[in-house]
């Protein structure tokens, strides 16, 4: 589903360059579901960001459903993002002025589907995530985990190959923490690709996968020198926290 | 798409009604500026009579001084009216099919005692081709016949307010009017006949409406009418008196033919031609040959009935409009950058950077409609005032109106403003580079 080979990034200003990915490669089969993890400047959101065709690399390959995506133009990686790809992020990113209804209709109308579709598409996804009495309301007036479900359901009404969540429970208590977990783990054992960033052990342990990040590379942690382990170890542990 | 994204766009007005009030009242004033001064320049300019207007022709013939030209800006014009002598000549040609010479002149109306005191009113001497070659409406009875031109019948045509004032806006058309020394039975009686510039007669002033009374032009024999009008004279014929002065070379008759094709106009400037080369055998014309036959439009634009003060104020209106619209782009720079996260989460879920262009352009276009609505009405407020002020000086309202062009001029300008002041906000708000704006 998802191949990076050797992808290198570098950020860079007048005065310095940052390598955010370095000799960055990963696998993905279709059906995976990825948990990466990674402490703070790891590289994980820039490889979320390459991931989604939200940013472009510098040198490397990358492959998403057997397509070289490596350079596309920005009309089609758009195309690429609107019918592949689903975005979950942690502070869930629905668009104030819109209802329930109008926010899971937003990649259907760029998808340029007819309006019967879309609306078919839209009630199936909100009785899936269990909304379909909140369907006219704003998100102001859903609370955090509902408006999740609504991010969820705006994902699930596109019926991507590849799901990229960051953080989707971030902002939520235990409780929608799980909730929405159960939500990508049923998503996941319908067929879907998942690649979920997060800090928490207890989300990282329901993913059939967990990828490491450390320094813009993927990394295992059992390979790593002490000294380097040790380092790993105590960030990730301290993120853990 | 489009009215998703205009919804879209409402809401986003509505998100911030300050900025947006302050955005749509920017067109708004340049929109009412311009429409204003659009329509003040429109009120000259447009066609008095567009269906008839190139079939209508004025005739012009150079029997100017031969030492000198006609005096005006352009020295290559003739005279703008023609004499009685090559007028009797023109009526001669059977091209047209009308044609006729006119002249106002100013007579004493004695109306019936108990409706009023005698009072002097300007009079139209023209032929009975006059009211349908201007395609002039009636209310009651018609324009005289060519029998009653011969006579000369004294038949007389009014106005509606001319009815009004003397027959309290009955049906007069068999009553008699007492004009000067004579009675004349009344025709017809026009139905409210208001050209926006008096086209038929623009050798005076222009915007005036026209005459309140009509009457046979071969009158001006027996009754020795002199005219009200402008006079252009340079020589004399040598006879003296009122027969005198008809033979003499003083320009004081306009001269209007309806020629039905190109063809016939052709033939027509043949024929006047031909009349001149004839005249310069006996003496007159000495100048080259310089015959105009000008449409409407033509003699409009020789007559300088548009003021050139108001192409100018026109062209300063535009240049404030983009200023107006050029001073929105900051504001709505700020309004659609501010907006990046969005526009993050747009693009993630799929918009390409023409959906995203096109979303904002909408929204710019509908501020601008918005904008040009409310401009249209303070320019209806505007025009209305220029209106009374015109009626204190000309005696006459209505002459600054909106018609339909130009409202749908101001509809273009306001969307041409929309599009000025938005293009650039809206392509910088396009290429917003998604990952860098998307809040995570």
């Amino acid at each position: 589903m998802l191949s990076m080979k050797k992808i290198q990034k570098v950020y860079r200003t007048d005065m310095i360059e940052t390598h955010a990915l370095h000799d960055f490669s990963i696998d993905v089969t279709t059906g995976e579901f990825v948990a990466v993890m990674g402490r703070s400047g790891s590289g994980k959101t820039t490889f979320l960001n390459v991931a989604g065709l939200l940013d472009t690399f510098d040198e490397g390959t990358y492959h998403l459903d057997g397509q070289d995506v490596s350079r596309l133009s920005d009309n089609e990686m758009s195309k690429i993002r609107n019918q592949k790809i689903g975005f979950i992020f942690q502070s869930f990113n629905l668009i104030p002025d819109l209802d329930v209804f109008d926010n899971i209709d937003v990649p259907l109308r760029y998808r340029r589907l007819p309006a019967a579709d879309r609306r078919e598409r839209i009630e199936k996804a909100v009785r899936t995530v269990g909304l379909l009495s909140r369907n006219h309301h704003l998100p102001s007036q859903l609370s955090g985990g509902q408006q999740q479900r609504v991010a969820i359901a705006r994902v699930l009404a596109g019926d991507p190959k590849f799901i990229l969540a960051d953080e989707p429970t971030g902002n939520l208590d235990t409780m929608m923490s799980r909730e929405v977990m159960d939500l990508l783990e049923k998503i996941n054992d319908s067929g879907t690709t998942i690649v979920m960033v997060t800090h928490t052990p207890e989300c990282a342990s329901r993913a059939s996968r967990q990828i490491h990040l450390l320094d813009g590379e993927v990394v295992d942690l059992n390979s790593l020198p002490p000294e380097n382990a040790d380092r790993s170890s105590a960030s990730l542990a301290s993120t853990l926290q | 798409m489009l009215l998703h994204n205009l919804r879209i766009a409402w809401k986003s007005l509505r998100r911030n009604v300050t900025l947006s009030v302050l955005i749509v009242s920017g067109i708004a004033l340049g929109i009412a500026v311009s429409t204003t001064f659009a329509a003040f320049r429109h009120a000259f300019s447009k066609d008095p009579i567009p269906q008839k207007s190139d079939v209508l022709r004025y005739v012009r013939l150079d029997s100017w001084d031969p030492l000198k030209p006609y005096p005006g800006d352009d020295p290559s014009r003739p005279p703008t009216q023609i004499t009685y002598r090559d007028m009797q000549g023109l009526m001669k040609s059977t091209i047209p099919v009308r044609q006729g010479g006119m002249f106002v002149s100013n007579f004493y109306v004695y109306p019936d005692p108990k409706v009023g005191r005698p009072f002097r009113e300007l009079t139209r001497l023209c032929f009975s081709d006059f009211f349908p070659m201007f395609d002039v409406p009636f209310q009651y009875g018609s324009g005289w016949d060519r029998k009653a031109d011969a006579g000369p019948d004294p038949v007389v045509v009014l106005s509606q307010e001319m009815n009004h004032k003397l027959f309290g806006g009955a049906n007069s058309v068999g009553r008699t009017v007492r004009l000067a020394d004579r009675d004349f039975r009344v025709v017809g009686v026009l139905a409210g006949w208001r050209p926006n510039v008096r086209f038929y007669d623009l050798t005076q002033n222009q915007i005036a409406t026209p005459e309140n009374i009509y009457i046979p032009f071969n009158l001006l024999r027996p009754m020795q009418i002199r005219t009200n009008g402008n006079t252009d004279g340079w020589g004399t014929s040598g006879a003296s008196g009122f027969e005198g002065f008809l033979q003499s070379e003083v320009c004081w008759i306009q001269y209007w033919v309806e020629l039905p094709n190109e063809k016939s106009a052709g033939a027509y400037l043949d024929f006047l031609n031909a009349y001149v080369l004839e005249q310069k055998k006996t003496g007159r014309f000495q100048r080259p040959l310089n015959n105009r036959l000008s449409t409407v439009s033509e003699w409009m634009t020789d007559a300088g009935v548009v003021p050139k003060q108001a192409t100018a104020m026109l062209i300063v209106s535009l240049l404030f409009l983009a200023v107006c619209a050029v001073n929105l782009v900051g504001l709505l720079l700020g309004k659609f950058l501010a907006r990046g996260g969005e526009v993050g989460v747009r693009r993630a879920l799929g918009a390409s950077r023409a959906d995203i262009f096109l979303q904002h352009i909408v929204e710019c276009e509908l501020i601008a409609v918005l904008g040009g609505a409310i401009g249209i009405l303070l320019s209806l407020g505007a025009l209305a005032a220029m209106n009374a002020w015109l009626k204190t000086i000309a005696a006459r309202g209505g002459f600054f109106r909106l018609d339909l062009s130009m409202i749908l001029l101001s509809v273009g300008l306001s969307l041409a403003a929309g599009l000025v002041a938005g293009i650039y906000p809206a392509w910088r708000t396009c290429r917003l580079a998604p990952a860098m704006h998307l809040k995570v």
